[in-house]
């Protein structure tokens, strides 16, 4: 293992030390220090990037580096790029916000570097250990992030069953991996994938393995039955970090999905498939459904996220080409259209913590005509109702459903999807229809903070432009998944 | 350029006469005077033009030719494959033709109507500006409907006038729109004959199925030239077109209309609902004779119609009081002979009782107005009487008119009733289409009819014009002779009441077939059928022997007499309406059942009308509780089913935590009592794990 | 098959409201209602103008599809940018913008509360109408027609009724499901085109991936009958919805009830046609199988919605839900004439489109303006109108005749060609289709008669005013075309004759496959029993 093997490794090096620096930097600044911190914290992602594009590109092809651990490949890029864009995001939303609530930005911030360095590992893990390693890198400090506001019990509750259930879940993905190293033999993806080709018949032991992954997965995008730590979790967590949860450990999750699923366990797809196929409905159906009834915005948005897994799911379902980078694209698009909502919902905070309810909302295009727009437009993405980001996301995954055949689950999406717009409307009604002037009605008043609408404008803009103009997406999408094992 | 060229001009005139009282006269209210005068100007130039093609079309063509012309392609409809196999282009065109059926059409369609419109100058004048110009401006209208229609040279461009008359009719009837009853009557007249028009509109589709085409000049030979092959088809199509002509000509059982059209001013009445529109049905069945003389069957289902209303409405028209009323009926009654004679085979005297009715009906009806007009209103003919020493001309004119309808000779109406009368007993003992008997009983229903008719229009003028003025003082002082613009159609009307009929002198009974003018006239639209021209009618000729024709001659005369006698005995003279009152009072149930018109409306209210609309108001109930109800039954339970999975996941993943502490806390217990039991817990709970996974598994790999 | 001279028209006509829309929003204070209502009437104006050189450049014995512009949009998936229009869409764009002008100069005094967005949304709606009438792509097409419903979702629920909420999002979310289907048969057509669909073990043809309609109109033919019938089912849904055919209805009548008066005529005259559009445009042609094989349950379903739906209008005690019910029943009428699958009845449907947008529009209009004097619909309130408002009775009683067919006016060539071309198919449907115009006559007339004639008893209507110069000017245009389209209706059909042509040739690959089929089934005339003409078609 020569030195040069860590150079592809230096973007997730420097991204570590900017983390401790941004946590030492902390103690002396304090609480007055959240926007500088913030502004270092953005800082090491953008050069975290350039690194990434500079040092972490294959520019001949595919690289496995230190001791076959991690793989540098596009996906890699693409998704480490994608959690860089998210990570700076809530950075900028969560500055104006710390502020109000008298958290300081230290550890925050520095929580937030960790997480990212965990996920580059997800991205770009060749093997079971290191993806593991990753995984709990990330899921850690998420887990403080959640709890963060220490002296809100909601935070704290959500923090708690997160824990306690991800651990579970951790265990169970544990105990899939060593199964199939038992079966086995190897950690490496690489090897597994070549052993179960080599394979005659399913051995009993393996599958068990391979599903118990699937299973300690599906926890981590929260799909169902996975699901039962979303809401609350959400609900909980400081808005800023429930965006980012929902955003940015999803898309990592589903990079290192893909990893395990295309690549390594790509020849066992007859025996994974179906479980994927009745995880994916279930969530769609019943991410949708739950959503219609809630009351709380945040909590709405929680169970949109689980929905919104769900028709992710069906990009691994299709098991083709267009799958895999149908499925990237709608991370990158899910990522933005959902930053952006949030923006919104930090910036309407104004009634103490998490109490947004959807009535809060009422009346906003009279009063505030630009953001009632600018929230319409991500309503309408999310939805995925045309010229948003939001339908071309979709239309892919529907796409690749029907192109593998599965036409029962693309019904299922799509009535699903139809279903969704009545509660993202349900926003939009409060907004535009209801004027807030009526007896008892005390609308929220939306907050100003140049940062966090600056992040939403950049959102507002995505979603637009890659509604109308897909086309260069969908190219870096499709030669992304160009190294995976199924093409 | 001749005249006849310009014949698509006639209904035009009178249409832009229309739309300029519609338009600006209405909008503006502008005087009476340029109303007149428009109106006049169109109706009146329409009759000059129309009789000048007619003549130069005599005189150039000869009435043999019909002459067809074709102004532009109206409806492409791409083409169609019909009966035969065969494609047929659907390009119908805006057509007109004058042929001898035309030609008399617009002959008296044109000059009574221009009559009329005089005499509404007379009638209407107590109407504001405003209203006098949306009367003229129908008017006109209904001129150019009703030329459209006998002049259009397809069932398409008929029924186009078709329709446009139902429209006038609808819009004059309900003139007076401020009355609900008005209006009703109107709605009821439009939506009846629409009943009609979906018979017509079927059989116009039937036409283009078999023949490809809707050109008269086109599909009548054809039918012509091979009646076995269309046998089936005619008949189809003729009791479609028939089901049209009852609507449109108020036969049973689609009468109801045309009493209740009376609601409409009375030059209305006279023009619309005796002398030219109702008309219609039978002017269609003459123009289609070649289609129905194919189909026997068709034929009878004709004449019996026409037979049955003859008698039915001539019963009800003997005991009304209304005067507008009893002509209504007799009208319908005048009506039914006519297809009786079209049944019977004899198109001619058909529409030559279609000409006199014209002349004599409508000379009733604006006799009626004139009384009305001096009774200040009244209808009923109980407040009247004596009116004859009041206004002679209404008088006499009305008297002639009565002569005519009863059927006395000399009038006009002795003749084309006669020879109707005549041909329904030679189609009986002809045996024609081996229906001889059924055309025996109708030969007699039409006998008892005639008596019946000379009864109710006798008693009609004597309970008008003789005896005492029942109507009260005051009313008596307004009663005066209307203006010379309502006497002088009267006038011309009479006289033609009395000479009209002299263009049909039966001449076989004078051994001179010649004299028959108007048979002469109409033969060319009687095309012979098949090879040669056999048939029932010409067999028939000798089915009757010459004496055997002058019998029923006297015959129907005598019952005319009988009839006016009767009327006489009734109501003349001291005893008059004590014995009617007698009578009633001695059947009291059939007095009642005619007074009643037989509850025919009622009827209809009770079972079609309201059937229709508890129908749709029951159907409303099941489009808004079970049509919408299972699309917000679905959307109900989908939001249900939300509330229910938000709660289930409150509970689940508190329970799930509880469960996971409760397991800590029991493992720490197990750890301090013996060490083993820590690994033991886990693994059941995986073991338990894997075997509802495999399960999962193993199902659907199965199937 | 495709013609790209003055590509660029199409354009201009279609992104023109778009453009003003952006512009208003740029630059024109809210506050400032003249600007506004000049601005937004301007535009429409314009529009209607740019869209008439269409009327005389389509060139009937040109190319399919005219007028075209062909752009990648995202080429790895063959998504194009592809618009171009034959004579069948030429109409529905004139009508639409039309209309659309009509629709904006109707709301002048309507409207009087957040005029911009109301005017914003308005423009919005136009491009997007324009565009499906446009769109030769599917994903394009798909594209229009979802953010169609945006817009109309707005105008239902800001400027409605009392029930505004549930009428807007019942007609959002039953429109939506019924596209997003659609939007499965497209996906399904697509990959048959080209890789095939792997589960279910369909074989593609292995073309080069594309949405292109005038492309599928060429592989038609090779679609298996079973996939046609899956595509066919889904399209039906998403159309049968949109049309609405019964009974799949009921969010209309709510719909129009609580639309604002240029919603409901937006809705009325061009949204309904969208439905009738997409059969004649993907259904017929694409699925030709699956055509022949639902003609008689159609055929069926039309005819209920014929008599059902002029039924239900008779029941009614409001005006706009009357009109609305009479929607439904013309809206079978044209599904009628389409499914007779002869020139006769599928240029009659195309015509009766084009007479539905024109009179049931000016029915909305009419009620709107009583509407907004007595802010009232209901029947009862009103009575003898006629001697109040002459004028307004006038024009409301030809309108009237218009829509139940009376000839010489729009609505009886239409309603002429479906009954004579469903007769054509088989006696049976004309003989129940045509009671359509007894039952039609009834529920117009008797709502006339309720409405004006009989004692002007209720004071509120004493001091009606009769109709000012402008609401008379939203009316007269459509009057003209009523009398141009009954007296002279020739150009109409030189140019809608080659869409009916072609549709009914890729129809007629189908049916010589299958042998004799509908068309040729001429019901016979005195002697095909009734079962049998309308069963043959059912399996």
């Amino acid at each position: 293992m020569t030195l040069a093997q860590f150079v592809p490794f230096l973007p997730e090096i420097f991204l570590a030390t900017a983390g401790f620096a941004v946590l030492l930097l902390g103690i002396p600044l304090g609480r007055s220090g959240v926007r500088p911190l913030s502004l270092f914290g953005v800082a090491s992602l953008g050069i975290t990037g350039v690194l990434v594009w500079l040092v972490a590109r294959p520019v001949d092809g595919p690289a496995v580096i230190l001791g076959d651990m991690l793989v540098v490949d596009q996906m890699a890029v693409f998704f480490k790029l994608l959690v860089l864009a998210a990570g700076a995001v809530v950075i900028f939303m969560s500055a104006g916000y710390l502020e109000r609530s008298g958290y300081g930005g230290g550890e925050y911030i520095a929580l937030i570097l960790f997480a990212t360095v965990g996920m580059f590992i997800m991205a770009s893990g060749a093997n079971l250990a290191s993806l593991y390693v990753g995984l709990e890198l990330m899921a850690l400090s998420v887990y403080v992030l959640v709890g963060f506001f220490k002296l809100e019990v909601k935070s704290n509750e959500g923090a708690v069953k997160y824990f306690v259930l991800g651990a579970a879940s951790s265990a169970i993905l544990l105990y899939g991996i060593s199964l199939i190293y038992g079966s086995l033999g190897t950690l490496d993806l690489q090897e597994i994938r070549d052993s179960l080709v080599a394979l005659p018949t399913a051995n009993p032991m393996l599958v068990l393995g391979m599903v118990l992954v699937s299973f300690g997965m599906l926890f981590k995008v929260a799909a169902v039955p996975f699901h039962v730590w979303t809401p609350d979790a959400y609900e909980g967590a400081p808005t800023p970090v429930t965006a980012f949860i929902s955003v940015a450990p999803k898309a990592a999750a589903f990079a290192m999905f893909m990893r395990l699923f295309f690549d390594a366990f790509a020849p066992g797809v007859e025996h994974w498939r179906i479980v994927l196929w009745v995880a994916s409905a279930a969530t769609m159906i019943y991410g949708n459904v739950a959503a219609l009834t809630q009351d709380n915005v945040k909590r709405m948005l929680a169970y949109s996220s689980i929905a919104h897994a769900g028709y992710a799911l069906m990009g691994l379902v299709a098991f083709t080409e267009m799958g895999a980078w149908a499925l990237l694209m709608y991370m990158l698009i899910y990522a933005f259209m959902n930053l952006g909502a949030f923006g919104f919902v930090i910036l309407l905070e104004s009634k103490g913590y998490a109490g947004e309810k959807i009535v809060d909302y009422a009346g906003l295009a009279r009063r505030h005509p630009g953001a009632a727009l600018g929230m319409l437009i991500f309503m309408l993405a999310l939805a995925g109702i045309p010229p948003t980001a939001g339908f071309m996301g979709k239309l892919y995954l529907f796409a690749a459903a029907v192109e593998g055949g599965y036409i029962l689950l693309t019904l299922i999406a799509v009535i699903m999807s139809a279903v969704s717009l009545f509660y993202y409307f349900r926003i939009v009604v409060q907004m535009y229809l209801q004027d807030g002037e009526e007896e008892g009605a005390e609308p929220a008043e939306l907050l100003h903070d140049r940062w966090t609408e600056a992040m939403i404008a950049v959102c507002i803009v995505a979603t637009m432009v890659i509604g109308v103009w897909p086309r260069p997406i969908v190219g870096w999408a499709k030669s992304a998944v160009g190294a995976l094992g199924i093409m | 350029m001749k005249l006849y060229d310009l014949i698509w001009l006639i209904p035009i005139l009178p249409l832009l006469g229309a739309i300029f009282n519609g338009l600006v006269s209405n909008r503006l209210g502008l005087s009476k005077s340029v109303t007149n005068a428009v109106a006049l100007l169109g109706s009146g130039l329409a009759w000059l033009l129309g009789w000048g093609a007619i003549v130069q079309w005599v005189l150039d063509l000869g009435i043999h030719h019909t002459h067809v012309v074709r102004l532009f392609s109206w409806i492409q409809g791409g083409s169609l494959r019909i009966l035969d196999g065969s494609l047929a282009e659907v390009d119908i065109s805006a057509s007109f033709q004058l042929d001898a059926v035309s030609a008399l059409m617009v002959f008296f369609v044109t000059f009574v109507g221009f009559l009329i419109h005089v005499y509404s100058v007379g009638y209407m004048h107590d109407e504001s500006d405003r209203a006098y110009a949306r009367y003229f401006s129908y008017l006109n209208l209904f001129m150019f409907s009703m030329l459209v229609l006998v002049l259009g040279s397809n069932l398409a461009v008929l029924f186009v006038g078709w329709e446009g008359v139902g429209l006038c009719s609808y819009l004059l009837i309900g003139f007076y729109f401020e009355k609900d009853w008005c209006a009703a009557a109107g709605m009821k007249a439009f939506i009846v004959n629409r009943i009609g028009d979906w018979g017509f509109l079927l059989a116009i589709f039937a036409t283009f199925m078999v023949f490809g085409t809707l050109e008269f000049t086109e599909f009548f030979p054809m039918a012509a030239a091979h009646p076995e092959h269309f046998a089936s088809a005619a008949t189809v199509i003729g009791l479609l077109l028939f089901v049209g002509a009852i609507g449109k000509s108020a036969q049973i059982p689609l009468y109801v209309w045309l009493p209740d059209a009376m609601a409409g001013p009375t030059p209305v009445s006279a023009l619309i609902h005796a002398a030219t529109m109702v008309t219609a049905g039978v002017y269609m069945v003459v123009r289609c004779n070649v289609i129905y003389r194919l189909s026997p069957t068709a034929m009878l289902v004709v004449a019996i119609v026409g037979g049955i209303t003859a008698i039915f409405a001539a019963t009800i028209g003997l005991v009304q009081n209304d005067i507008k009323k009893v002509l209504a009926y007799s009208t319908v009654s005048q009506l039914g002979y006519m297809f009786l004679g079209a049944g019977v085979g004899a198109f001619v005297a058909a529409i030559f009782h279609v000409l006199t009715h014209a002349f004599f009906k409508a000379c009733l009806f604006l006799g009626s107005g004139s009384v009305i007009h001096a009774c200040g209103g009244e209808q009923d003919i109980r407040k009247m009487g004596g009116l004859k020493k009041y206004m002679p001309t209404t008088y006499w004119t009305f008297l002639v008119a009565t002569l005519a309808i009863s059927g006395i000779p000399i009038f006009a109406g002795f003749f084309s009733k006669d020879e109707i009368l005549f041909k329904a007993f030679e189609a009986g003992a002809s045996d024609l289409n081996h229906f001889g008997s059924a055309y025996y009983t109708l030969w007699v229903l039409g006998m008892v009819g005639a008596v019946l008719t000379a009864f109710y229009m006798f008693r009609l003028v004597f309970m008008t014009f003789h005896g005492e003025f029942r109507g009260g003082e005051e009313a008596e002082h307004h009663l005066h002779e209307s203006p010379w613009t309502m006497t002088m159609p009267l006038v011309v009307l009479g006289v033609l009441s009395i000479f009209g009929g002299l263009v049909g002198i039966p001449g076989k009974l004078f051994h001179h077939p010649e004299w028959n003018l108007i048979e002469r006239f109409l033969e060319p639209i009687i095309l012979p059928i098949g090879h040669a021209a056999e048939g029932g009618h010409d067999v028939s000729h000798h089915a009757v022997s010459l004496g055997m024709e002058w019998g029923l001659v006297f015959l129907s005369v005598g019952v005319a007499i009988f009839g006016i006698w009767l009327a006489y005995r009734f109501y003349m003279g001291v005893e008059a309406l004590v014995r009617p009152q007698r009578l009633a009072e001695r059947f009291p149930l059939a007095h009642k059942l005619l007074l009643n018109k037989y509850w025919m409306d009622e009827i209809y209210d009770a079972t079609v009308i309201s059937g229709t609309v508890k129908g749709s108001r029951g159907l409303w109930e099941f489009d808004a509780r079970v049509v919408d109800g299972a699309v917000n039954g679905t959307a109900l339970t989908t939001v249900g089913s939300s509330f229910m999975s938000g709660i289930f996941d409150l509970r689940v993943v508190d329970g799930a935590v509880n469960l996971i502490a409760t397991c800590y806390d029991v493992a720490s217990r197990w750890f301090r009592k013996l060490q083993v039991g820590f690994a033991q817990g886990y693994a059941m709970v995986m073991v338990f794990g894997a075997a509802i996974l495999l399960a999962v598994y193993y199902l659907f790999k199965l199937n | 098959m495709m013609d790209f001279q003055y590509g660029w028209l199409l354009n201009l006509i279609c992104y023109l409201p778009l453009a003003g829309a952006l512009l208003m929003m740029a630059f024109i204070n809210k506050e400032n209602s003249t600007a506004l209502k000049t601005w937004a009437t301007l535009v429409v104006g314009v529009d209607f103008v740019v869209s008439i050189p269409l009327w005389f450049l389509y060139k009937p014995d040109g190319a399919e599809f005219q007028f075209a512009t062909q752009l990648k949009w995202i080429p790895s998936v063959g998504v194009q940018y592809l618009f171009g229009v034959d004579g069948f869409a030429v109409l529905l764009i004139l009508l639409t913008t039309l209309l659309g002008f009509i629709a904006v100069y109707c709301s002048y005094t309507a409207i009087t509360e957040r005029q911009k967005e109301y005017y914003v949304f308005l423009l919005l709606l136009q491009t997007g109408m324009l565009g499906v009438f446009c769109s030769l792509d599917f994903i394009l097409f798909y594209v229009f027609w979802e953010v169609m419903l945006v817009p109309m979702y707005f105008l239902i629920g800001v400027w409605g009724g009392p029930r505004r909420l549930y009428a807007a999002i019942k007609f959002f979310l039953y429109t939506l499901v019924g596209s997003v289907l659609m939007l499965v048969g497209i996906l399904t057509l697509y990959f048959f085109n080209s890789t095939g669909l792997a589960a279910v073990g369909l074989e593609g043809l292995g073309h080069a991936a594309t949405f292109s309609i005038p492309h599928l109109f060429t592989i038609a033919p090779q679609i298996p009958p079973e996939v046609q019938f899956w595509v066919f089912l889904a399209f039906f849904v998403g159309f049968a919805i949109k049309v609405p055919m019964f009974p799949f209805h009921t969010w209309l009548p709510d719909a129009h009830v609580e639309a604002p008066t240029a919603g409901s005529v937006i809705l009325a005259a061009v949204l309904l046609k969208m439905g009738t559009y997409g059969f004649i445009r993907f259904s017929l042609p694409l699925l030709p199988d699956a055509t022949l094989k639902a003609v008689g349950w159609i055929g069926v379903l039309a005819i209920v919605a014929i008599v059902y739906g002029a039924l239900v209008a008779m029941a009614q005690k409001d005006m706009k839900k009357l009109v609305a019910y009479s929607s439904v029943s013309h809206m079978g009428f044209v599904m009628l004439g389409m499914f007779a699958l002869n020139e006769a009845g599928l240029r009659g449907s195309i015509l009766q489109m084009l007479n539905h947008g024109v009179s049931t529009g000016a029915l909305f209009l009419l009620v709107g303006i009583v509407y907004e004097r007595r802010h009232n619909r209901m029947i009862a309130e009103y009575g003898g109108l006629a001697k109040v408002m002459p004028v307004y009775a006038t024009f409301f009683l030809i309108i009237t005749m218009s829509s139940i067919g009376l000839p010489t006016l729009n609505g009886f060539i239409g309603e002429f060609l479906i009954l004579i071309g469903a007769y054509n198919h088989s006696w049976v449907w004309a003989l129940f289709a045509a009671s359509g115009i007894v039952l039609g006559a009834a529920y117009m007339l008797w709502l006339y008669q309720r409405v004006f004639f009989g004692e002007l008893s209720n004071e509120k209507n004493k001091e009606l005013p009769d109709l000012n110069r402008r609401e008379q000017w939203t009316l007269i245009p459509l009057i003209v075309v009523a009398f141009w389209v009954g007296l002279y209706p020739k150009p109409f059909f030189d140019r809608m004759a080659p869409t009916v042509d072609r549709v009914l040739q890729r129809v007629d690959v189908a049916r010589h496959d299958q042998g004799p089929s509908a068309g040729d089934h001429v019901a016979e005339l005195a002697h095909a029993p009734a079962g049998e003409a309308a069963g043959e078609h059912g399996e």
